[in-house]
């Protein structure tokens, strides 16, 4: 074995002689790397003191970024440097002393905790019964109010919109949509007049209004009524996890959700055609005043939206 | 949604019945149904521009307002472009420009007569028409195989068979609020064209084309017409309205602000993720190769 | 300077003793703290040099900038949904209605000096800690490192990955533009969707019927206090268990299992990982100044009715995302109730399963392989082809999802149909680690047939008799190697032996 082949068993820290390979250093020409790593400290220097003046005179981000970035990026690369390949080199050995503790420490150990333990816990079984029942309560009791407070209970604000029995459909600056004002292929959001602005009425509210042709559409059978000179009016709540279903082809008559792209038929109820999408999207029956304003029948006939536990239990067998 | 389009309640109101009753009838007859609906609006059906030019004999050559003017196609480019037609689309649309009639299959040719000059005009002024690839379920957008005085002529004669709306649209972009067109646009189109404007596959093989090199008035073309699978925006968007919209697109969209260094094509959390692992985190990896021992 | 100033000093100097200054300063503090032993020790501390230990540290630098960076934005962030009308320099969203979270946001963006920066490190420097932790684990799951004794710190660490992605979540819904908006929209239904408790859960984090009030105020107390304390913790833990236990090792000359060969702390290992935090903020900082991240002022603000096509969340939840896309769309309805399997089996059950699998894993290999010793030497992961290969299945199962999360990206980029590339997409992440794990394991089986493929060989000696007949012979493998298990066979190599030369003197190894 060569010198060098000897020099790479690892040794102990301690105890070497100072001409050991192993605390030289890696660079086979240290004064060179060390010219390197100064001049690398210098231009990081720099690059940090520019990344102060640029700041100080307010520079475009991206300035402050790359003074910065190089700054912090060449100090770095210099101080590894210099620790890889000026310092000693090693590889060095530390012993590894097993974690266990001999049999006898360990027996001490789960002693003191089981015999005392025991011996004072056997005596007071009572007491210790009515503090672990104590604490179970409080825990409880601290849970419950903490959770009740969070927020309120759904009750049925699920399964209730906004749209009432002859709401105006407005857009979303609040103009009543008139029966003149969309041509076939359009669409529009709508929203039950005076919730247009409102949070809920933007989170639950929102419609989508189509007009498919120019006579009146029945898109399922029962819903004759529900689509007056071809205007029809679904949920844009999407039944699969109620992202705004607003992306219409209109040849294809399709509404499309843009977040996993379940596709609902227009012409038939807007049942799911594709995509994770497990129900239609609700309809809204429409009727239209002798003004020719859009105007909504009554609310949505099941909760709109994604689905959860409680959503079947009202609307029974409508679906 | 701003609040200044409130004050402008009753201006979106007037501008909107406006471009609702030309565009009704344009939809009407698009569907070879004539009844033009009858609304109780009271100015339905008059043109409520602030704009109207006439010719000698009384026909309206140009109308709108402050913000889009329409312009009928001169009637002298006639004959130019019925040999344009006869020319390049005709096998395909037929030499009466009615077509074959769109039964909902890909492939049918539509019927041309009655579409106004703004559709034809969009069409080959996008270089999708004529069609470089007929069995392509969409054509895409392309450099125009006619100049863009032959798309006027051919729309002008296409116009003379049934005149339809709209005319052909110019924009007038500077009387138009950028900010107002933001939220128009987030409302509106970012559900197809995404918010960055670049566009994304739909259903059944069809796709929102990208709007990063779109002319402005094609842009106004686009919104009342409603090209392909895109919905027609009509009385549910006024002039007004269209005109911000297409300020939006025509500035943010395509010339997007980037403050905060290179956009990363528009992408968005896709190509955040791969620039973040491959670049970040692959840089940084190696510098690890480097710092460490490999054996 | 006089005769008397310098023998002044002189004198200082001995009293201080051969140390100096800093000599007094530690005496002082062993006699208050104690820490001269235990201080030498650590010094000495040994960490290994090999390149994948260090991939940890970048997740922990990573978490640094986090800190630095999020303590900067905070002072400037409002958490608030209170409505206001944007009037600030982005002249495009002028007049938009907006919530306060979003117009700090901009504020941060366009006003705050420097902001723009510390918002896009700080964005970038998530998506690199997260892929840090992923990378992480990896390393430690295929080489073995999780094994007793580190089964505690295999569940620290995966407890911190779950906890990032989480606080990732909660960060990125904060300037509660229409991107993150969207997300926070799914994150309600997804809880609306667990049985018997979905939407009372739903309403009290929410504070509400989707959007609530107190999303906002809530996402931000936990995004910048409770998860970045917990994580803070954890960490803590994660570093003492590894100082405690001592760091595993490849095994190698002269590594056993009652040992650590590499660098001391002092000055080594210092010097390294202090230039390596270095570099991991100078290329963040570099990627925030070049690439821009969240755009929230193309995005604008949320509005629960507008929507953008092509919404993407940040990669870490795109799995999850992707799952959501490719699940059928089967729902359970009966018993008076309805249970969203769509979404509960994707969003819910399946991540469930993924770390619930990884939280049990060492437990479950001990299980199997009856292997209860303790490890301190790592497996090569060709070693262990069983569990490489359920690894490699693993992480492409989790791969594929993610590309699921953006079929329509790429359907539109390789002009494809929309639900061709979906129908592709759930086969392939079914079919993709069916195929993986036997590749991976043939793999590893290869491998292991060419031990010692990347060690360093030991040659072959080849002689001539006096006969003619060629003799290989190998050369003494190095001591400490022998006997340990798991070593390497040493691949032969050949030797030129110049043909009159005696075989001592003539060798010459030829690199390979």
């Amino acid at each position: 074995m060569s010198d060098l082949e000897e020099h790479r068993t690892p040794v102990s820290l301690n105890g070497l002689s100072e001409d050991d390979l192993r605390l030289q250093p890696l660079a086979k020409n240290p004064q060179t790397v060390e010219r390197v790593i100064a001049v690398t400290f210098l231009f990081g220097t720099l690059f940090v003191a520019a990344f102060g003046a640029s700041f100080w005179v307010n520079a475009k981000p991206w300035i402050l970024g790359a003074t910065m970035g190089a700054g912090l990026f060449l100090l770095g690369v210099g101080l590894v440097a210099w620790g890889k390949y000026l310092m000693p080199r090693g590889p060095f050995v530390e012993e590894r002393h097993t974690l266990a503790n001999s049999d006898a420490d360990r027996e001490a150990f789960a002693a003191a905790i089981v015999e005392r333990g025991g011996s004072v816990v056997k005596r007071r079984k009572m007491l210790a019964g009515i503090l672990g029942g104590g604490m179970g309560i409080f825990g409880i009791v601290a849970l419950f109010p903490l959770l009740r407070s969070l927020g309120p209970l759904p009750k049925g604000t699920l399964f209730h919109t906004d749209w009432r029995k002859g709401s105006y459909a407005v857009d979303q600056t609040g103009r009543r949509v008139n029966v003149g004002d969309l041509a076939i292929g359009s669409i529009v959001t709508v929203f039950p007049e005076g919730t247009e602005n409102s949070d809920r009425g933007q989170a639950v509210d929102q419609t989508v209004l189509i007009r498919i042709s120019n006579q009146n559409f029945t898109t399922q059978k029962g819903r004759e009524t529900w689509g007056p000179m071809g205007y029809v009016a679904y949920s844009k709540l999407c039944t699969h996890l109620g992202c705004p279903v607003g992306l219409y082809e209109q040849q294809l008559q399709l509404l499309v959700c843009p977040c996993h792209q379940s596709m609902f038929n227009v012409t038939n109820g807007a049942i799911p055609q594709f995509g994770p999408a497990p129900r239609p999207l609700p309809q809204l029956p429409l009727y239209i005043d002798s003004n020719g304003n859009i105007r909504a029948q009554a609310d949505y006939d099941q909760p709109v939206g994604p689905g959860f536990f409680e959503r079947h239990r009202v609307t029974g067998s409508k679906l | 949604m701003n609040s200044s389009l409130f004050r402008r309640v009753p201006l979106i109101v007037a501008s909107g019945a406006f471009v609702a009753a030309p565009l009704l009838l344009f939809a009407g007859s698009a569907n070879a149904s004539n009844n033009i609906l009858q609304t109780t609006r009271k100015n339905a059906g008059t043109p409520n521009s602030t704009i109207v030019v006439k010719n000698k004999s009384g026909t309206v050559i140009k109308y709108g307002n402050k913000y889009i003017t329409y312009k009928a196609p001169s009637s002298k480019l006639d004959t130019l472009g019925q040999a344009l037609f006869m020319e390049n689309c005709a096998s395909c649309h037929g030499s009466e420009a009615d077509g074959v009639p769109a039964n909902g299959t890909n492939g049918a040719y539509p019927d041309l007569v009655g579409l106004g000059p703004a559709t034809i005009t969009f069409w080959i002024d996008s270089g999708r028409m004529p069609a470089k690839n007929v069995a392509a379920i969409q054509a895409r957008r392309g450099q125009p195989a006619l100049t863009s005085t032959q798309a006027v002529a051919i729309a002008a004669w296409v116009n003379s068979l049934l005149p339809g709306y709209p005319d052909i649209p110019t924009p007038h972009l500077k009387n138009a609020n950028v900010a107002d067109g933001a939220a128009l646009f987030a409302l509106n189109c970012a559900s197809c064209h995404t918010i960055e404007g670049d566009g994304d596959a739909l259903a059944a093989s069809t796709f929102s084309p990208s709007l990063r090199n779109i002319p402005a008035f094609q842009v106004v073309e686009a919104i009342r017409t409603g090209p392909g699978n895109m919905p027609r925006f009509t009385g549910n968007l006024s002039d007004q309205q269209v005109a911000d919209i297409t300020k939006y697109v025509t500035t943010e969209i395509q010339h997007p602000n980037n403050p905060g260094g290179f956009g990363l094509g528009g992408l968005g959390p896709v190509a955040e993720g791969f620039v973040g692992l491959l670049v970040g985190l692959g840089l940084l990896m190696l510098v690890c190769y480097w710092i460490g021992d490999r054996s | 300077m006089s005769d008397a100033s310098a023998t002044n000093k002189r004198a200082q100097r001995e009293a201080a003793g051969p140390y100096g200054k800093i000599g007094q300063t530690l005496n002082e503090l062993d006699d208050r703290l104690g820490i001269a032993k235990g201080g030498r020790t650590f010094m000495d501390k040994i960490f290994p040099d090999h390149w994948s230990f260090m991939l940890g540290e970048i997740a922990l630098y990573s978490f640094v900038i986090l800190l630095v960076t999020g303590v900067f934005l905070t002072l400037y962030f409002v958490p608030s949904v209170a409505t206001v009308i944007y009037h600030g320099p982005y002249k495009p969203m002028d007049g938009q209605r907006v919530t306060e979270a979003w117009d700090s946001t901009m504020n941060i963006s366009f006003t705050v000096r420097g902001g723009l920066l510390m918002r896009q490190m700080h964005h970038w420097a998530c998506d690199i800690f997260v892929g840090a932790i992923v990378v992480h684990m990896a390393r430690v799951f295929f080489t073995g490192a999780f094994r007793k004794p580190r089964e505690l710190n295999w569940t620290i660490g995966l407890t911190l990955l779950i906890l990032a992605i989480g606080n990732g979540f909660l960060g990125y819904s904060l300037p509660d533009d229409l991107v993150s908006g969207t997300g926070i929209r799914i994150a309600y239904s997804i809880m609306e969707s667990i049985p018997f408790v979905g939407s009372y859960l739903a309403f009290w984090v929410f504070g509400g019927n989707f959007p609530g009030t107190a999303t906002i105020p809530r996402f931000f107390i936990l995004h910048v206090l409770i998860l970045p304390l917990v994580i803070l913790g954890l960490v803590g833990g994660h570093l003492f268990l590894l100082v405690r236990q001592k760091h595993t090792q490849f095994p190698g000359k002269g590594r056993t299992e009652k040992n650590v060969v590499g660098s001391p702390m002092f000055p080594v290992f210092i010097a390294k990982t202090t230039g390596f935090l270095f570099i991991v903020g100078g290329i963040t900082a570099l990627l925030g100044a070049f690439a821009q991240i969240n755009p929230i002022w193309q995005f604008g603000p949320y509005d629960a009715a507008r929507i953008s096509y092509a919404v993407q969340p940040d990669w870490y939840m795109g799995f999850l995302d992707g799952a959501l896309r490719i699940w059928p769309s089967w729902s359970f309805m009966g018993f008076g109730h309805t249970i969203p399997l769509e979404v509960f089996i994707p969003a819910v059950i399946l991540p469930g399963i993924i770390f619930n699998v990884a939280y049990l894993w060492p437990l479950l290999e001990r299980k199997f392989t009856k292997d209860n010793e303790i490890h301190h030497l790592l497996d090569r992961p060709s070693d262990r082809p069983k569990r490489t290969a359920f690894g490699v299945a693993v992480l492409v199962f989790l791969a594929m999802l993610h590309i699921a999360s953006s079929t329509d990206v790429i359907a539109n980029f390789f002009h494809l149909s929309l639900e061709s590339t979906l129908w592709g997409m759930r086969i392939l992440v079914i079919v993709t680690p069916i195929i993986a794990y036997p590749l991976a394991y043939k793999i590893c089986k290869e491998m292991q047939s060419y031990r010692g493929g990347g060690k360093r060989k030991t040659p072959n000696i080849v002689s001539r008799t006096a006969e003619g007949e060629y003799v290989a012979t190998p050369t003494p493998a190095y001591g400490e190697d022998v006997g340990h298990e798991l070593d390497a066979t040493p691949v032969p190599t050949y030797i030129e032996v110049e043909p009159d030369e005696p075989v001592e003197s003539g060798v010459r190894t030829v690199d390979r």
